[in-house]
């Protein structure tokens, strides 16, 4: 039967392209025909530009507000502490609406596609479940990450004003990136996993709050004990655990050791959130680490599960190659 | 003639509820495969696993040797598969969608400008190619699905009800396309519920109840040895009460279906030869015909009743197959 195809193949070029031809086309997995066709559709929708607008003008407004407060009367005067202060604040700002946004562009890009019933008809083209999944993964990030640049010049601002350095900002981005790629990685797991786009975009929020509100109640929670436990260390490890895994208490000690956040912003919660990273150490490097080795591979291993979900019984097709392999 | 589909054994369960049972058969190169069953029969389940959208709980199925479990990136590139629902990709035009296809299946450049001129042209829509795919009516977009199916020109074409919710022209159009299709060689399994249309283009017919196929043949075997009856339309300018009191007189006649002024409907078993005999005495005995047609319902009435007699049907007709 190999006669076949090899006689298919000589009869049509196509056909020597594609049966037993390898994924030629698919060689640079970054622009596939799927991630081409992904950027054309959200880039061409008016709701994007709507958007993009939205966020940057958002984001540039209350910017405008915080240094109109912050610096009236007093324009002149270059003060350092205030523009980190300031650069504080958007990156916080950032890191909301960025964490608000990913959910929503990437929990629906599986079930959308189920839903609108072009699924079973991509699964038939020689795109593999692991291409299409990390084709959606980067169509998402390539968006969010569009935000994140977008803003870029509302920090040039920052940088006029003094006090903060371009890589110190670059530190803060990395994280952030870090960030929202685990979140949309598992926003495409909740995808995958679920039929309705809806209730996936659910289970995605719901879990981008317990990484950003429940570890931290976590971690309060179990700093408390520990104040009242003999095994004070067992407890304030995993108090340590909660806070270095939890997204706001790590951008904090990264903008912590850059001297951006420090006790002198006289804020309650700030300085509350700083008590915090001194006594779990989050300023130092090994943190940061722990925190971009857990999401990093998290947010892998989620596409992969995805990826194997997608094909259905993609575990079942594995163990029959491998039963009939043994059994030749 | 080599069978370019081959299912063997084919068994597929969710949980307790069995779809498909030693599912056993054969679709020849360049011929058309009418798959035939009531909704849920395991039509839609059976071409889901040769387009390896489904694990097959037990058996094997072939796509021109290639096994659709171990080797599904070869099967794929061998298939079209057009499913019963399926939706597009409304802000594309009509040829970005078709381009998007067609480099994914690793067809760019001119070959990939020139197919898709063909294709729009043979489905009629090459007045529509720079349209967006929203503004197409339901037939269009089931006619771009069949052009987005043959993008990669594969040898085989695994079409789920290609016609179901389409007006009647539409579904003709389809059906030249399809027999069009048949012309240029592709080997097609096709399942519909329209059985007329499927006795018209099919080579063969297979007809599944309850995961099992209960007959199996070519539409013209099937007709003959299994009915042996043919559904008769006769047209007269009047007398059609006393045409349908002699002909319900008729040992050939196993039944007269319907009485109007000038047309009666009847079931005829005889030969093609009494068939003759029968128009040529109607006309010596004085009805003056307008016309005399056989009705493509035989098919039709073949798939009642091998999907309603149950046990009996069944075994009268594995016997034939």
């Amino acid at each position: 039967m190999r006669a076949d195809l090899l006689l298919l193949r000589w009869r049509d070029p196509l056909a020597a392209k594609c049966v037993g031809g390898g994924e030629n086309h698919l060689t640079n997995k970054w622009f596939n025909p799927l991630l081409r066709k992904e950027l054309r559709q959200r880039m061409r929708s008016g709701r994007t530009i709507l958007a993009l607008s939205l966020y940057l003008l958002s984001i540039g407004v209350v910017a405008f507000v915080y240094m109109y407060v912050n610096v009236q009367g007093q324009t002149l005067i270059l003060q350092p502490a205030r523009t980190a202060e300031l650069f504080t604040f958007l990156s916080y700002l950032q890191l909301a609406l960025v964490s608000f946004v990913t959910p929503g562009i990437a929990s629906g890009v599986i079930s959308g596609e189920r839903e609108r019933q072009t699924l079973s008809v991509l699964l038939t083209t020689p795109l593999s479940p692991v291409t299409i999944i990390f084709t959606k993964f980067i169509s998402s990030i390539s968006f969010l990450l569009l935000l994140i640049v977008m803003t870029l010049p509302l920090y040039s601002i920052v940088f006029l004003f003094g006090g903060v350095q371009p890589s110190q900002v670059m530190a803060v981005f990395g994280m952030q990136v870090i960030t929202l790629g685990a979140i949309a990685g598992i926003s495409i797991f909740f995808s995958t996993l679920l039929r309705r786009t809806g209730w996936s975009t659910v289970f995605s929020y719901a879990t981008v709050a317990l990484l950003f509100l429940g570890l931290a109640v976590f971690g309060y929670l179990f700093d408390s004990i520990g104040l009242h436990n003999p095994e004070e260390s067992l407890w304030q490890r995993l108090a340590g655990i909660c806070f270095a895994l939890d997204p706001i208490y790590v951008q904090a000690g990264i903008e912590s050791s850059l001297g951006l956040l420090s006790p002198v912003i006289n804020q309650s919660l700030v300085a509350s959130v700083f008590s915090v990273v001194s006594a779990h150490s989050l300023m130092k490097p090994a943190a940061w680490l722990f925190f971009f080795m857990i999401y990093i591979a998290s947010g892998v291993l989620l596409l992969l599960v995805s990826a194997w979900r997608l094909r259905p019984g993609g575990f079942t097709a594995l163990r029959k190659r491998i039963v009939r392999w043994i059994a030749q | 003639m080599t069978a370019l589909i081959r299912v063997e054994n084919l068994g597929k369960r969710y949980g307790k509820v069995t779809a498909v049972q030693n599912l056993n058969l054969d679709v020849r190169a360049g011929t058309v495969f009418g798959f035939v069953g009531e909704n849920g029969a395991g039509k839609t389940t059976t071409l889901s696993i040769l387009a390896t959208l489904m694990l097959p709980s037990s058996g094997r199925a072939y796509i021109n040797g290639c096994e659709v479990t171990t080797e599904p990136a070869l099967v794929r590139r061998q298939i079209g598969f057009l499913p019963d629902e399926f939706g597009v990709y409304n802000d594309l035009s009509v040829r970005e969608y078709l381009a998007f296809y067609g480099t994914a299946y690793g067809v760019d450049g001119h070959l990939l400008e020139r197919r898709s001129t063909e294709l729009l042209n043979l489905v009629n829509l090459e007045e529509r190619a720079e349209d967006v795919v929203n503004s197409l009516s339901r037939g269009m977009k089931q006619r771009l699905g069949l052009a987005r199916s043959l993008m990669h020109d594969p040898p085989v074409l695994i079409l789920d009800e290609p016609a179901s919710g389409l007006d009647p022209r539409s579904r003709i159009e389809m059906r030249e396309i399809i027999k069009g299709l048949r012309g240029r060689g592709k080997t097609i399994m096709i399942s519909s519920h329209i059985l007329p249309e499927l006795a018209d283009m099919c080579d063969e017919i297979g007809i599944i109840q309850r995961g099992t196929l209960v007959a199996c043949a070519a539409v013209e075997v099937m007709n003959a040895r299994v009915t042996g009856k043919r559904h008769l339309l006769l047209e007269v300018l009047t007398g059609g009460a006393r045409l349908a009191y002699m002909l319900g007189h008729l040992g050939d006649v196993a039944e007269v279906l319907k009485v109007e002024e000038s047309r009666v409907e009847f079931i005829f078993s005889g030969s093609e030869a009494e068939q003759v005999e029968l128009i040529r005495e109607l006309a010596l005995s004085g009805f003056q015909m307008k016309s005399f047609q056989e009705l493509g319902g035989s098919l039709e009435d073949l798939f009642l009743r091998l999907t309603a007699d149950g046990d009996a049907g069944r075994s009268a007709v594995v016997k034939m197959a």
